[in-house]
């Protein structure tokens, strides 16, 4: 033997320390999207289309869940006096009732506004009101609740409370309206957490699939990494960084293209089905919904990633 | 340096490809291992490293007992090791620079030290002027230099090459055996697994014979 062999010696550390293995890590990642174009493309494309059917149903439930918070606007309890309290009173007794938990606002009708709507609202038939006096209308407190006590049970709890103060004889709020809205919601609630489930399920699903064939068709890279000496990591972590790029750009993808849709044909869905003819048609996702996506997005190339690597990687 | 006391391996339990294996090829030594397909060549080079964990035995690289190696010990030990492997394993969507850096950016090399050490061994080959292709432009017999310059790239202690001359023609048998002969002039151990007599016979070279995954002879320097 001439020469004693050494082995593998690495004249230089060039890739230590964090920041030296994730550019190595970052640009290996690149140079893959790059010579692996149309596997790439086919999964930022699953991701994007699977992306984009769920924040459509997103968009659609954010905006239905809005309509349906402004139809809740309509609980109303009104509280009757059987005497119209004196001027200094009523603001006594406006100050109790915005003391009970639950009150958004309240509003004190006297017996002549009370008349005074009445005719408003007979307009043309003036007739009918003839000997009527404003002492036959009862003045009374209109309370708006908020939003957190209009289910059935808080509401039949803060009108006891109600009826507790001096001087209110009765008490009326749509019982059965505020039963079945109620109702209506929890039912909404539970079709749209039904139907999301599902709908995540199947992303997971089609993006986890697809991912898993991309890195099969690369499955001899892998096997090549751990014979020539990579560790886990090192065969891993380019691919998940292409996993998260992946998912990342379907992401963004994705919510151009519902961007598109929503000022194409959804902007003004609202008003063209009726829906809710006091909003000006639907609106288009939060900021915090978006960023939900994108991060969806990321977890999605992530997870899929990391779950096929498993798979492929023996080392 | 490679040792192998009572090595057995089996695929399934009723068939053995390898059976009570003895074997010490030393530091620097250049041996052949030869025997008809299926004689347990591929499963022999493949314990070596550590592709395969024998089903009872030892296997042994520089003393370090390979049953016993963790999970994560393997890679460190795959480094020392330069395998040419029979389908050559080349990359088809990277250049040949990028299949022979691979092996140096595992060990963590710069990227200016990658591309003086592999042009320098590409230039060795005699394939300096086939770095940017990519290997489906390249003959079988520049393939077969590339795999060789991949495993060589990092002047590793043990080559191993499974059928490395298989489907070359003369002339580029003798270029791949030349190689192998300078890489053990420089230090490197090297097993061969071949069972082309003609490379055996021309080399004159230790040669371990299997047959049935049993070692038939060894026998001397031939020639």
């Amino acid at each position: 033997m001439s020469k004693a062999n050494k082995g593998a010696v690495r004249p230089k550390l060039a890739q230590e320390g964090f920041f030296g293995r994730l550019s190595y890590f970052s640009s290996r990642a690149l140079a893959n999207l790059k010579q692996n174009v149309f596997v790439s493309a086919v999964t930022v494309g699953t991701i994007a289309l699977a992306l984009l059917i769920a924040s459509l149903f997103l968009l659609v439930y954010v905006n239905l869940e809005g309509m349906a918070q402004g139809w809740s606007d309509k609980v109303q309890v009104t509280a009757y006096f059987d005497k119209e309290p004196a001027p200094l009173a009523v603001a006594a007794l406006k100050g109790r009732v915005a003391a009970l938990a639950g009150t958004a606002k309240v509003l004190f009708v006297s017996q002549a506004e009370a008349e005074k709507r009445l005719r408003s609202r007979l307009k043309g038939q003036e007739s009918l009101l003839e000997g009527i006096t404003p002492d036959v209308l009862p003045a009374s407190l209109e309370i708006s609740l908020d939003r957190d006590h209009r289910d059935n049970e808080s509401v039949a709890g803060y009108v006891r409370k109600l009826k507790q103060i001096q001087g209110i004889t009765e008490v009326q709020y749509g019982e059965e309206w505020v039963k079945r809205f109620n109702s209506f919601m929890n039912l909404f609630r539970l079709m749209g957490a039904l139907l999301g489930s599902f709908l995540t399920l199947t992303v997971l699903f089609i993006v986890s699939n697809t991912i898993k064939l991309t890195i099969y068709a690369r499955k001899d890279e892998l096997e090549l990494l751990g014979l020539v000496g990579a560790t886990r990591f090192f065969i891993k972590a380019p691919f998940l960084i292409e996993g998260i790029l992946q998912g990342a750009a379907g992401a963004v993808i994705s919510l151009l293209a519902l961007l598109g849709c929503y000022f194409a044909f959804l902007k003004n869905a609202g008003d063209f089905l009726g829906i809710n003819p006091a909003s000006a048609g639907l609106s288009f996702l939060p900021a915090t919904h978006l960023a939900g996506v994108v991060l969806g997005g990321v977890l999605l190339g992530f997870i899929g990633s990391a779950t096929s690597l498993k798979r492929f990687v023996n080392v | 340096m490679i040792q192998m006391h009572n090595v057995s391996m089996s695929y399934q339990p009723e068939s053995t490809a390898l059976t009570d294996i003895n074997l010490k090829v030393p530091k620097g030594d250049f041996v052949f291992l030869t025997g008809q397909s299926g004689a347990g060549k591929s499963t022999l080079l493949k314990l070596v490293y550590a592709d395969l964990t024998p089903t009872r035995g030892q296997v042994l690289i520089d003393g370090v007992n390979l049953t016993r190696l963790s999970r994560s010990q393997v890679p460190l030990l795959r480094r020392s090791i330069g395998v040419v492997f029979q389908d050559y394993k080349l990359l088809p969507n990277r250049t040949v620079l990028e299949n022979v850096a691979i092996t140096l950016e595992v060990l963590g090399w710069g990227k200016r030290d990658i591309g003086k050490k592999v042009f320098h061994i590409l230039k060795r080959m005699g394939l300096e002027d086939k770095v940017n292709a990519t290997p489906l432009r390249l003959s079988g017999g520049e393939q077969q230099r590339v795999a060789l310059a991949r495993a060589l790239v990092n002047d590793p202690k043990i080559l191993v090459a499974d059928e490395p001359t298989g489907n070359l023609d003369d002339e580029n048998k003798e270029a791949i055996l030349s190689i192998f002969k300078e890489a053990n002039n420089r230090g490197t151990t090297v097993v061969v697994a071949t069972h082309d007599r003609r490379v055996i016979e021309n080399s004159h070279r230790r040669v371990i014979r299997l047959d049935k995954g049993r070692i038939l002879e060894v026998s001397d320097v031939q020639g």
